[in-house]
């Protein structure tokens, strides 16, 4: 069966059954959360902006917090047949775009706390973290395939490579 | 960050009030830029844009197009971040006209040190955004203070994923003053480079209240 191709923006949140192709295009400081289960076939993609939803709610996107994201994404794995013990996890992205020597500004780290927030709710939740390319200072784009399960990730400079 | 204005709610009266101190901002920004390079610079009159926070880069433009980028903070008075941004071929030649005019040779730009482009890139930005910060913090008699220039190469995308993380926190709106200047080039034809103001939420206020629409 032919992989079809999903391209998710800012704050999405999907589940799909394999076959599938799951893409985000361009993470800076936000984080590309891939989710799978290799018995159920099924896998599921979050493009998570920010960690912490601070309580926010009404017409936000579950996709866009870390603290929110993670959650939903598992709820909706479960749905489609996914079980928590199988489901795996691999992140990437929460790089740190500009640095200014001596200036303080919080969203500046952005990145970095995207990723230990996604990683601490991923592990509360109980979900096998299994790989990860995150922090620096390059964007990421990411593919995920359930062909073989592996994680595409393209850095500017860097080339590509599969986790 | 205290009481917080509802961007998403923004008139036309108060946009129009943004964009006024956009184009003091820029017409400084131009004059210093026509200095440094001593040509003729030609400028748009700035646009305030009120974009989806989920919708920031396809709104520029293709989100995986790399592009070179100057990054400021100003704190103070008038609070804000500034991005000075271009395509990377606009930013390559931006470098060779820069350093054309301090060198008195054309060096092409794979010979420049990676470096040497960046601090000349660095340079532009730095010129361009804090000019066009004097000229706001002048016309509201704030004081402000300027973070050295970070530089950039990267994915439209990747790059404004700084702007969904400054008005992320407290809504799904932005509030954007985007220009553009452009100035001719070594050969024919315009390098382009976009000025875009990120004002932190309260500044807004203060502006507002500055310039008496609220």
């Amino acid at each position: 069966m032919a992989e079809n191709s999903i391209v998710l923006g800012m704050a999405d949140l999907l589940v799909v059954p394999a076959p599938v192709k799951l893409i985000t295009l361009g993470l800076g400081s936000c984080i590309g959360l891939v989710v799978f289960d290799t018995f159920a076939k099924v896998a599921g993609m979050a493009h998570i902006m920010l960690p912490d939803s601070r309580g926010l709610k009404g017409a936000e996107k579950v996709g866009k917090f870390a603290d929110t994201a993670v959650p939903a994404l598992i709820e909706e794995m479960l749905k489609k047949g996914a079980t928590r013990p199988r489901i795996r996890a691999k992140i990437a992205g929460g790089a740190q775009m500009f640095s200014l020597p001596g200036a303080s500004a919080e969203f500046l780290t952005v990145g970095a706390k995207n990723v230990r927030e996604t990683k601490i709710k991923l592990q509360k939740m109980g979900i096998a973290l299994v790989a990860a390319d995150t922090g620096g200072n390059k964007g990421r784009t990411i593919e995920f395939s359930t062909s073989n399960w592996l994680l595409k990730v393209k850095t500017l400079g860097k080339g590509v490579s599969e986790i | 960050m205290g009481k917080l204005i509802d961007i998403s709610s923004f008139d036309d009266k108060c946009l129009d009030a943004i964009r006024e101190v956009g184009n003091i901002g820029t017409g400084n920004a131009a004059t210093a830029l026509s200095e440094l390079l001593k040509r003729m610079i030609e400028m748009d009159v700035p646009q305030t844009e009120l974009v989806s926070i989920y919708d920031i880069a396809s709104h520029y433009g293709d989100p995986t197009q790399i592009v070179g980028a100057v990054f400021v903070r100003s704190s103070g008075g008038f609070g804000c971040s500034l991005i000075f941004i271009q395509n990377e071929d606009d930013a390559d030649l931006m470098v060779e006209l820069l350093l054309k005019q301090q060198f008195g040779t054309h060096i092409p730009i794979d010979e420049i040190p990676s470096e040497m482009r960046d601090s000349a890139l660095s340079e532009v930005g730095n010129i361009v955004l804090s000019s066009f910060l004097n000229a706001i913090n002048m016309m509201l008699g704030t004081q402000h203070q300027i973070s050295v220039p970070g530089v950039a190469h990267d994915m439209l995308s990747s790059i404004l994923d700084v702007v969904a993380s400054i008005y992320g926190q407290m809504g799904e709106t932005a509030l954007l003053v985007n220009t553009e200047l452009r100035v001719e080039g070594l050969d024919e034809g315009k390098i382009s480079g976009h000025i875009i103001l990120l004002p932190d939420p309260d500044a807004l206020e203060l502006l507002l209240e500055k310039l008496k629409v609220v």
